[in-house]
């Protein structure tokens, strides 16, 4: 999934599994995701839906990509259309590592047209994007999704103890086997040491960030992330990190956070419910988990 | 207050979506997990039949049975791959019930009653252990039933695994049950004792997820039982020293996203030796709110009789009866199940009202005078802790 990853486990005793049996399970459950759901693997099946475009044909769903696109529908409608899985054409547009004239307006025009998430048909034959060179690009849930997968998994191997981390997004099995919280730091945007640490227990905690890459464009800072609607870089959070009971509902608050800009963002995390930490552009923290925040000694978050 | 739980709609909305999902389902509601928590519920269920209409009967009481159930029992985890469980039953009826059918000075079916003096308590014990592999678990189940009259002696082996990616489920069941019938003498006279009955009985079913929203279900059970089949207590009551059943059964449900509630269809076919025959098809709505399902119910019933039956019973035939539960009639039962979870208590009501009538049925047939009616109330509490 383009990212590293990590599994700590501590194997059952009663099972007859092995720590490497259970990595390899892992591992299995993972490139599985991988096979159905890449963008850069040509037989997946999201490039399956995505060659189909414009050509007339459904593309059948089974039951888990079904409930994955319901579940893109949920966030593109709760974000008033800025969490849209069509977007991702629009990167076409954007050369982040171009000193000059990041982005073809023309181009930029062309490709506008052809996302929408409302223009996607989904009946019972299955799913079918109508406009020829139309994409989705289900990176943003599988992630966080695959991590959930996996703790199931080693769940239903008896697995007690265990912590898996897919490009920063964590979750966790119970506690250490020392029966002390996992301790998961937060990176800081701008390098270094952490921010400070979350301790968990059969929590998740996904972070949306918006500092991986950024250009420079006439005085102004722009992140990777995209506003689907403007096909422009989003200006709001540097950094989300949310905790939740799952990685993908940590994920897909933390996302749609990072779509919008700071204040709004604040307020949708307020109303979201779950404990978070945002980063400004001007490295200011706030939030629940904060320093100083409500949460900050039970979640065990301290600056440095 | 869980921090990690949150009362969003937003998020609300997302888990309802998450649950069709098996990476999110709950681990209990799978085959291949043991139970997390030790489980020690109460039941009780009180069961009224309505007076039988004055009109039908010849000579005796009115007032018919009035049965309390009372049920405890205890589940646990042992280590990570077994639970035992132990179930504690006690059912106490008491009232008349049908002696036997004759005819009045009009050449009329009536009914002549027990009197309002019978009593009876029966106890039951089971006992079961279960273990839980990466795909499936099995259980045995060992039960011993007790009463004045009848002793029952019964044991299961049940196993289900899933296949398909956990989306299909096999359940496979056979039990062995070695019953004695030692009819009490009280207010009816009974001309038996030290009578045997043995039953044998196997399922075969299987369920699919056919969509993160629908799954559906079927399965085939097969019952044998040889011994005294009679009722001990009826006048007029001959019945084969052989029983073989047949019962074809299937559900369905569809989950509701938006409603966020269940559409549930059931449908079962019976057949037996002696010539009965029934549909029963159960329509019901479960409507999901933040810490509690209401499902509304209905049932419907139908019953062709048994090739013994007479309304009064032919005793120049081999075997006869004149029992209504062997007639043909049709049956509606309305009911709602209530369940509230609150943390680690569950509470559960329950009630229903039941309807026979011989014209409702999908059958020809005699109408039996002694039919009933009933309501039958439940409630439940269960509590789960570490």
């Amino acid at each position: 999934m383009g990212g590293p990853a990590t599994l700590v486990i501590t194997p059952p005793e009663d099972r007859g599994t092995t720590a490497a049996s259970l990595v390899g399970a892992v591992e299995s459950c993972l490139a599985t995701l991988e096979r159905r759901y890449s963008r850069y693997l040509a037989d997946s099946l999201v490039s399956t839906i995505n060659r189909a475009a414009g050509g007339g044909d459904f593309t059948r769903l089974d039951p888990e990509s079904e409930a994955l696109l319901e579940i893109a529908d949920q966030l593109w409608q709760s974000s008033g259309g800025l969490f849209d899985i069509t977007s991702g054409v629009l990167r076409k547009a954007w050369r982040f590592d171009a000193a000059k004239a990041p982005v073809d307006l023309s181009q930029l025009e062309t490709l506008q047209k052809k996302v929408g998430w409302d223009k996607v048909e989904r009946t019972s034959e299955g799913v079918y994007l109508p406009i020829e060179g139309m994409e989705i690009d289900l990176g943003g849930l599988v992630k966080e999704y695959a991590a959930d997968c996996a703790v199931r998994l080693l769940r239903d191997q008896g697995v007690t103890s265990g912590l898996i981390e897919l490009a920063g997004d964590v979750a966790t099995i119970g506690c250490q086997p020392s029966g002390v919280p996992w301790r998961v730091g937060i990176r800081a945007p701008q390098g270094g040491e952490p921010l400070g640490g979350i301790a968990l227990s059969n929590a998740a905690a996904a972070t949306s960030g918006n500092y991986a890459r950024t250009l420079r464009f006439e005085g102004r800072t722009y992140g990777h992330l995209l506003n689907p609607q403007t096909g422009w870089p989003v200006e709001g959070p540097t950094s989300v990190t949310v905790i939740g009971e799952n990685c993908l509902s940590a994920g897909a608050v933390s996302t749609i956070a990072c779509l919008q800009s700071s204040e709004a963002a604040e307020a949708w995390l307020s109303e979201a419910g779950l404990p978070w930490l945002m980063i400004s552009p001007d490295a200011g923290c706030s939030g629940p988990l904060a320093s100083g925040g409500p949460l900050a000694s039970e979640r065990g978050l301290t600056r440095p | 207050m869980n921090p990690l739980r949150s009362n969003s709609a937003f998020l609300r909305s997302l888990t309802r979506t998450l649950a069709t999902l098996p990476a999110y389902q709950a681990a209990a509601t799978l085959a291949d997990a043991p139970p997390a928590f030790t489980e020690v519920g109460v039941r009780y269920s009180h069961y009224s039949e309505d007076d039988i209409d004055a009109s039908s009967v010849i000579f005796g009481a009115t007032s018919r049975y009035d049965i309390d159930i009372t049920q405890l029992w205890i589940e646990a985890p042992v280590g990570a791959s077994w639970s035992v469980a132990l179930d504690v039953q006690n059912d106490y009826q008491t009232g008349a019930s049908p002696w036997f059918v004759g005819t009045d000075q009009n050449g009329e079916p009536g009914v002549i009653m027990s009197g309002a003096s019978i009593q009876d308590n029966r106890v039951e014990v089971g006992v079961a252990t279960r273990y839980f592999w990466a795909d499936g678990n099995a259980g045995l189940n060992v039960s011993r039933s007790d009463e004045d009259d009848y002793e029952a002696l019964s044991m299961a082996f049940d196993a289900s695994w899933n296949t398909a990616g956990n989306t299909r489920t096999w359940t496979t069941s056979v039990s062995n049950s070695r019953d004695k019938v030692n009819p009490t003498q009280g207010v009816i006279p009974v001309f038996v004792s030290d009578e045997a009955l043995d039953t044998q009985s196997g399922y075969f079913g299987v369920s699919q997820i056919l969509s993160r929203t629908a799954i559906v279900r079927v399965g085939l059970n097969y019952t044998y039982s040889d011994g005294y089949l009679s009722d001990p207590y009826k006048l007029n009551d001959q019945r084969p020293q052989n029983h073989e059943r047949i019962a074809l059964s299937t559900g369905y449900r569809h989950f509701l996203i938006d409603a966020n509630a269940s559409i549930q269809f059931d449908y079962r076919y019976y057949a037996d030796s002696w010539g009965v025959d029934s549909h029963t098809v159960e329509l019901g709505w479960a409507q999901h709110f933040e810490r509690t399902t209401l499902t509304p119910y209905f049932r419907y019933y139908s019953q062709r009789e048994a090739d013994f039956f007479d309304v009064v019973a032919d005793l120049t035939k081999p075997h006869f009866a004149d029992d209504y539960r062997l007639s043909s009639y049709g049956a509606m039962t309305l009911g709602a199940r209530w369940a509230i979870n609150l943390g680690d208590w569950t509470f559960e009501l329950e009630g229903e009202r039941y309807w026979s009538d011989a014209n409702w049925g999908l059958y020809d047939g005699d109408s039996a005078p002694a039919l009933v009616d009933f309501w039958r109330g439940t409630m439940a509490i269960i509590w789960r802790f570490d």
